[in-house]
């Protein structure tokens, strides 16, 4: 894929999308009279429930129950709230909490999202040589809990090693969601069987907004939509995170109004295309000569 | 007639140099490597940008980030901008001690290696000066300096022992990182940097834009340079020209 340069017209033929769009036509999942695709939006879910406060040693009752609310309140919230813009998305979850809390992981699988891998107890730390069993733990009890076999990762805090790849190759898995150093999707090196996604988790994610520049939700959605129609003039790879906790996610009402708002506004562009990173993986290890390292 | 209005629109250029500094370059992963989106269409977007506006800007080099962007540093070039040296490799030149010197000679040699002539400038943000930096850098040839935050104009750097130098003052709220290390929202940044650059203008007539062509604390990512593309067209609209710092140096050089 060429590089696309900031702030030109870039002409309808070199639209990278034009093969997702012929594929999904071919597959009757594009109406003929419909604009062809020209950005792909992934909506990612970290579900981080109590994992994440067990994972830092604290006894997730009482004060530390942000995690609590993504199981209690938040996954159900965003779950209707996909429903309702048709929207498939990809939800990473933390195998202490499919462990403990399955119910709803089943009701993710059930309203078809796809489920990914997110730590045992979304480790914020360096794991040494523990690293790829952990990777292996998490993905054993996803499939034994929930009977699917995820195929993706992003890593929870945005820790990696040079243990990961190869202990995610030997898993099976064909992409990561960790890295932050494109604004499109490229081939790991020298491998055509595995795909980086990139995500932001700067400015197309709420936890940052929230926590960190302590923004209203009304200015984390002018953010996102900002982001989002940059990026649709341009490489049209919108990979947006939200988490469904207290504090500092989306999941409570008024910060989930404003996920329902910019999913809203994405839904209402007639040349948008929402998928799974799972679908979207799939689809560019099959063109792997467009998804080469520029 | 109102007072002239000089912008100066500098750029740190950073990828993962910084962390590069303390950790092997291929431990550099995922968090850690936010940097990387500098090379991965950050700075190219940048330059980009500054073409659409037609402005020369001035940017700041560190050997490191040189060396692995040699395409997009001779484009910079190509495109009118200045070259300005911002040392070696985000050493802390206060702990460097009688390496100092060379040190930064070997970066202002190997940058003008790389560039075809000696930088004029300076600007260190990564680590405290030592008392010996300003006269270092007089030895070395340097006209003039932009580290220093300590001003609303430019100033001769004689007291710091830079006889024949001059300071052109950064301004940290003018700045893209010390909003966006924060995490705030683009037009919260924006709102910052009209509050500030407004009334610097306004001051002394001179405000110094510093840009980073990271994602994280940067301006790497198309919707931000909309809002620097915003935030230039209001200072143009408002009278302020664009210069380089080191034509604005040598200007004030002049006038001395």
């Amino acid at each position: 894929m060429q590089r696309i340069p900031y702030g030109a017209a870039v002409r309808a033929d070199d639209n990278p999308w034009l093969p997702l769009d012929r594929e999904l036509r071919a597959q009757g999942l594009r109406a003929a009279s419909a604009a062809p695709v020209r950005a792909v939006v992934c909506v990612t879910v970290h579900v981080d429930g109590p994992a994440v406060e067990v994972g830092r040693k604290q006894f997730p009752a009482g004060p530390y129950t942000a995690g609590r609310y993504a199981i209690r309140r938040g996954v159900p919230r965003h779950l209707e709230i996909l429903a309702r813009h048709r929207m498939a998305a990809t939800f990473f979850a933390c195998g202490y909490d499919v462990e403990h809390y399955p119910a709803p992981f089943h009701a993710i699988l059930a309203a078809g999202h796809e489920i990914a891998a997110h730590g045992y107890l979304h480790e914020a730390w360096d794991l040494g040589d523990e690293e790829p069993s952990l990777l292996a733990k998490t993905h054993r009890i996803i499939q034994q809990e929930l009977g699917v076999t995820p195929v993706g990762w992003c890593s929870p805090s945005g820790r990696k090693s040079h243990r990961t790849l190869p202990a995610l190759r030997e898993l099976g898995y064909c992409y990561d969601a960790s890295e932050k150093d494109q604004d499109r999707p490229y081939l790991a090196d020298g491998d055509a069987g595995f795909i980086m996604l990139p995500n932001n988790t700067v400015s197309l994610d709420d936890y940052p907004f929230y926590f960190s520049g302590h923004s209203l939700a009304a200015e984390a959605y002018d953010n996102w939509v900002q982001e989002f129609e940059a990026l649709r003039q341009a490489e049209g790879y919108v990979h947006l995170t939200v988490h469904p906790k207290a504090a500092g996610g989306s999941g409570t009402p008024a910060r989930a109004a404003a996920l329902d708002r910019f999913l809203g506004h994405v839904a209402a562009q007639p040349d948008v295309h929402v998928m799974t990173l799972e679908a979207l993986a799939r689809h560019c290890l099959a063109h792997p000569d467009h998804w080469r390292r520029a | 007639m109102t007072a002239p209005k000089t912008v100066l629109v500098t750029l740190n250029v950073q990828g993962v140099g910084p962390e590069a500094a303390t950790q092997p370059e291929t431990a550099l992963h995922g968090r850690d490597a936010h940097g990387r989106y500098a090379y991965g269409g950050g700075l190219a977007r940048v330059l980009d940008m500054l073409r659409r506006q037609g402005i020369r800007a001035t940017l700041f080099w560190p050997v490191f980030e040189a060396e692995r962007c040699r395409d997009l540093l001779e484009q910079s070039l190509r495109d009118g901008h200045e070259a300005a040296s911002q040392g070696n490799a985000f050493e802390d030149l206060s702990t460097l001690g009688d390496r100092e010197g060379e040190v930064l000679e070997r970066a202002r040699d190997r940058l003008a290696q790389l560039t075809g002539a000696a930088p004029q400038g300076f600007r260190y943000t990564s680590s405290a000066f030592s008392a010996r930096t300003v006269p270092l850098l007089r030895q070395l040839g340097y006209r003039y300096d932009s580290s220093a935050i300590d001003d609303d104009a430019p100033y001769a750097l004689d007291l710091d022992g830079g006889a024949g130098m001059v300071e052109l003052p950064w301004s940290e709220g003018l700045c893209d990182a010390t909003h966006f290390s924060r995490r705030v929202t683009q037009d919260r940044a924006y709102a910052h940097w009209v509050e500030q650059g407004d009334a610097l203008l306004a001051a002394e007539g001179y405000a110094c834009l510093t840009l980073h062509p990271r994602a994280d604390n940067g301006v790497g990512r198309a919707a931000r340079l909309q809002k620097v593309e915003q935030l230039l067209e209001r200072f143009r609209a408002a009278g302020a020209t664009f210069t380089t710092c080191g034509d604005l140096a040598a200007h004030a050089l002049q006038r001395e």
